[in-house]
């Protein structure tokens, strides 16, 4: 019988143990992977891990996760233990209220807390950064703390720090002689309660940084939407670094005992020294980032710009040749959409160079938030294109310079769909049961509301309440019986390795698409499309001007533009660059999304209108909702 | 003696400020007319009023619940015998046990759940052996099953290190008392074990419920972006509508409802300790 139990209890923590290292041992094989697959694995190669090294973003989000959550633990475990010391002093309505208040961010869903903190940081005013987030992660972290200590201290002979000093010691003796000891199990699992929550956090982190500054989580968060190998590299390092710091936790008491007597707080001397371990890793790290800054005489050494972009949208050496050329050091933030973009420029961030698309560069020119451009420093605009300059946002091209253009479409499977009848159904194709549970819509409010607009003949600019109505419906008829997938940009892999018929997407994303598996097409719709320009601009509270300028100049000139629409897959605003990429030999020759549309009567920009605006933002997330509820 | 009481006093100040403020804060923008500044402060409910006039919005609450008393549920019942198991382990595999459960926590829970994503993929692993069982073709990733399984994967170790610091906390003499007494081993663990270990189980429910029902990147990872849980709603509402005052109020609502839902499972702890525990 007994023996059963055992059974039962090893078979178990066997499968338990499976479940938790199968999806890190896969990450860890698949970092040594060669190809970009993540289920098929195609040989042994290191160069994720070059990337890993090369990538600064991925490295300081290292350096930020582990400093974060040593100094927060260390911080919190301090404030924490003497906190739990001084209220089971103290008396018992200032304790049972402390106690309360203390468990709201326990109690509370993190995400309100993280937003809690979020308001308060904007109502005060502090720039969101690296110390907000320290303060966030000691906020949240030293309640942990008190729950783990206060038990233990409760437990201890309340006498006994009298009994202490009446023999002679002082109250800090008593403290750290007697009381201390007692409750070192606590502190040490109150310690490791804060790390583990620090290292792991990212819904609070999220709501509270700022100016780049990003840890891990945010840095997957932000970028996974594309399969990227490299993740599994950095996490594999982080699942080195962990074990050697717990090895050394566990292996530092062993060796300290054989010389010693066996004594109690060799476990805590031993995560001291592991934590110390782990500290002087980090700071070497944090040393290589900062410190390893070459002394030269390039123009703008020593200085910093901003850019905040949208994800997966910069050529890889671009940045790192700009450095190289200037000699300054580029922050490089993400965003996901032009409204998660406005809210956080609204708010006051400071960029020096924004790429938003067309109708979001109107709105903030309307809202005063940009600052003109000096055309004498954009020498190289004149290599742009005449179809994207001068458009309808900023006629005389004023404030922005265009970074990528193209237009919205339907990607396909020509295996699985033909070209007759998308050209007989156009948008209509995404409500035919035929392709049900084979189709992806693209979590874009803007450019969802586009198809279904153009599906019913209407114009993408409508104001009108009942048209946007209708075009809800159409949605309602789609996600009630089609099944499809919203996604943002892991439909880009997905479409590239065949996984559905249907996806509607942006050209430049097609042409990767297309680039990369040989029975993918790509279609604009008769009904007509969207005809897009994303742009640099500089904000108006930039702190940087003139090496904004720089970069701007530098990102109209053939090699960057090259580099950059090379490797994204969207279409430059670089006229020969477009043409040596589109022509024979180039890397999109004679692929259609390279090229987008031009002069179709049917197609549109986008206007930008606060009303609509808000009507579709809310209709957007119901149809989301509407679909989640269908499941 | 009393100086010890004055230990507290820096940590009140500073939790007045780092975490009462901000629920106030939420409070007050979730009761304000639009217009994230609250300067020009107009008393509204309206916020309140949306949501709970949608059925939609009550929906999305109530999946995020259900999903989240689900996960609780299955952690419940597979850690509870896990950390059993472990406390009755001899030392040194207890301490082993407990790294290789700790570790994974240690590494971070967006990259783990991210590998779930190639592992339940198409022809990804789990698939192909699903496929080699004989089982047929069955869609893991961006279903209900996969976001359960993300939950439960991230948050598990949390209910079986809880559990299991309660039970090791236990005097193993009381079971020793309780079999001289008389008492089966059912008896004793019914009697004496199981209510030990009750503010561990407690414990365990809350750093399991919580984070389920707020998480916002499970679903996303895992559940596709129609996956839409109250904790989509109110990133969604802050990141990228703009909609602060609702999403504020959304914040508050849910905030109430785990308050309330918390106190509950307190009140099963005190009933069922009788008052036993001291001050």
């Amino acid at each position: 019988m007994k023996k059963d139990k055992r059974m039962f209890g090893k078979l178990l923590m066997i499968a338990l143990i499976i479940f938790f290292y199968a999806p890190i041992l896969y990450m860890i094989v698949f970092s040594f992977n060669e190809g970009k697959s993540l289920t098929h694995f195609s040989g042994f190669s290191l160069k994720w891990y070059h990337h890993m090294l090369e990538s600064r973003d991925m490295m300081e989000a290292l350096y930020t996760t582990f400093s974060i959550a040593i100094l927060s633990t260390l911080i919190s475990t301090v404030i924490g233990t003497v906190t739990a010391i001084g209220l089971s002093k103290s008396r018992k309505v200032v304790r049972d209220v402390v106690e309360q208040v203390n468990n709201l961010p326990i109690m509370n869903p993190e995400i309100v807390t993280a937003i809690g903190f979020m308001l308060l940081f904007i109502t005060f005013q502090v720039e969101k950064g690296y110390v907000t987030m320290l303060l966030a992660h000691i906020a949240f972290c030293i309640p942990y703390v008190i729950l783990s200590v206060m038990p233990k201290v409760r437990s201890l002979d309340p006498n006994l720090a009298d009994a202490a000093m009446d023999l002679g010691a002082t109250p800090m003796q008593a403290l750290l002689k007697v009381i201390v000891p007692q409750i070192t199990p606590g502190i040490v699992s109150g310690a490791l309660i804060a790390f583990t929550m620090s290292v792991d956090d990212f819904i609070i982190s999220y709501f509270v940084t700022g100016q780049g500054v990003k840890n891990l989580s945010i840095m997957v968060y932000t970028m996974s939407k594309r399969v990227n190998p490299s993740i599994n590299a950095i996490s594999t390092l982080v699942v080195v670094i962990i074990t050697l710091a717990l090895i050394a936790i566990n292996l530092i008491p062993v060796f300290v005992s054989k010389q010693q007597e066996k004594g109690k707080g060799n476990a805590a001397r031993g995560i001291l020294l592991g934590v110390a371990a782990v500290l002087l890793m980090v700071s070497t790290v944090g040393f290589a980032l900062h410190g390893g800054l070459k002394k030269g005489n390039k123009p703008y050494e020593g200085q910093t710009l901003r850019i905040y972009s949208p994800g997966e949208y910069i050529g890889e050496n671009v940045i790192p040749d700009f450095e190289e050329m200037t000699g300054a050091r580029v922050v490089l933030e993400l965003f996901d959409s032009n409204e998660q973009m406005y809210i956080k420029v609204a708010n006051g961030e400071a960029y020096d160079i924004l790429i938003p698309s067309d109708y979001m560069i109107e709105r903030l020119i309307q809202e005063e938030l940009l600052q003109k451009v000096d055309k004498s420093q954009l020498l190289n605009m004149d290599f742009i294109n005449e179809e994207v300059m001068n458009l309808n946002y900023d006629p005389g091209n004023e404030y922005s310079v265009p970074y990528f253009w193209g237009s919205v479409g339907i990607v396909y499977d020509s295996t699985k769909v033909s070209e007759e009848e998308l050209e007989q159904e156009g948008y209509n194709i995404f409500l035919n049961p035929k392709y049900k549970g084979d189709i992806y819509l693209y979590d874009s409010e803007r450019d969802s509301f586009m198809m279904a607009l153009k599906a019913l003949g209407y114009s993408m600019n409508t104001e009108s309440q009942e048209e946007l109505e209708e075009a809800f419906k159409w949605f309602e008829t789609c996600v009630t019986t089609m099944d499809p997938e919203i996604v943002t940009d892991e439909i880009i892999d997905n479409m590239a390795q065949g996984r559905k018929a249907l996806g509607i997407v942006y050209s430049g994303d097609a042409a990767y698409v297309m680039s990369e598996n040989e029975n993918m097409g790509y279609y604009e719709p008769k009904e007509g499309t969207n005809i897009w320009c994303d742009a640099m601009v500089i904000p108006s509270n930039a702190e940087n001007v003139e090496l904004a300028h720089e970069f701007m100049n530098y990102m109209c000139d053939y090699e960057a533009a090259y580099d950059n629409s090379d490797f994204v897959g969207y279409t430059s605003p670089n006229e020969e660059v477009m043409e040596e990429l589109y022509g024979e030999g180039g890397t999109y020759e004679g692929i259609n999304a390279y090229i987008p549309r031009s002069g179709y009567e049917r197609d549109e920009s986008f206007v930008f209108n606060e009303r609509t605006r808000k009507i579709i933002s809310n209709l957007w997330s119901k149809v989301k909702i509407v679909a989640s509820n269908v499941n | 003696m009393k100086k010890f009481s004055q230990l507290a006093i820096p940590y009140i100040v500073w939790m007045v400020l780092m975490l009462v403020l901000p629920m106030a804060l939420i409070a007050m923008y979730s009761i304000t007319q639009h217009g994230n500044s609250i300067i020009s402060f107009s008393f509204t409910l309206e916020h309140y009023k949306k949501f709970f006039t949608d059925s939609d919005f009550l929906l999305v609450l109530g999946r995020s619940l259900m999903i989240a008393f689900k996960t609780t549920v299955i952690c419940l019942f597979i850690g509870y015998p896990a950390a059993y198991f472990i406390a009755r382990s001899s030392e040194k595999i207890q301490n082993i046990l407990i790294m290789a459960i700790t570790i994974p926590t240690w590494i971070n829970m967006l990259v783990r759940t991210y590998a779930w994503i190639g592992l339940l993929s198409e022809d990804g692993i789990v698939q192909q052996i699903i496929k080699s069982l004989g089982l047929g073709e069955v869609e893991l990733l961006y279903t209900e099953g996969a976001v359960l399984l993300g939950m439960v994967y991230n948050f598990i170790p949390f209910m079986i290190l809880q559990i299991n610091s309660a039970l090791c906390k236990m005097d193993p003499f009381l079971l020793e008392a309780a079999a001289d007494l008389g008492a089966s081993k059912a008896e004793a663990f019914k009697k004496v074990t199981f209510p030990l270990s009750l503010p561990g189980v407690i414990n365990g429910i809350t750093l399991v419920f919580l984070p389920a029902v707020s998480s916002f990147f499970i679903p996303k990872l895992l559940g596709g972006g129609q996956y839409f849980l109250i904790g989509n709603l109110i990133e969604n509402q802050f990141i990228t509508a703009g909609e602060w005052n609702f999403g504020s109020a959304i914040s508050m609502i849910m905030a109430i409802v785990m308050m309330l839902m918390m106190m509950l499972v307190k009140k099963v702890e005190v009933h069922n300790n009788g008052g036993k525990e001291e001050e």
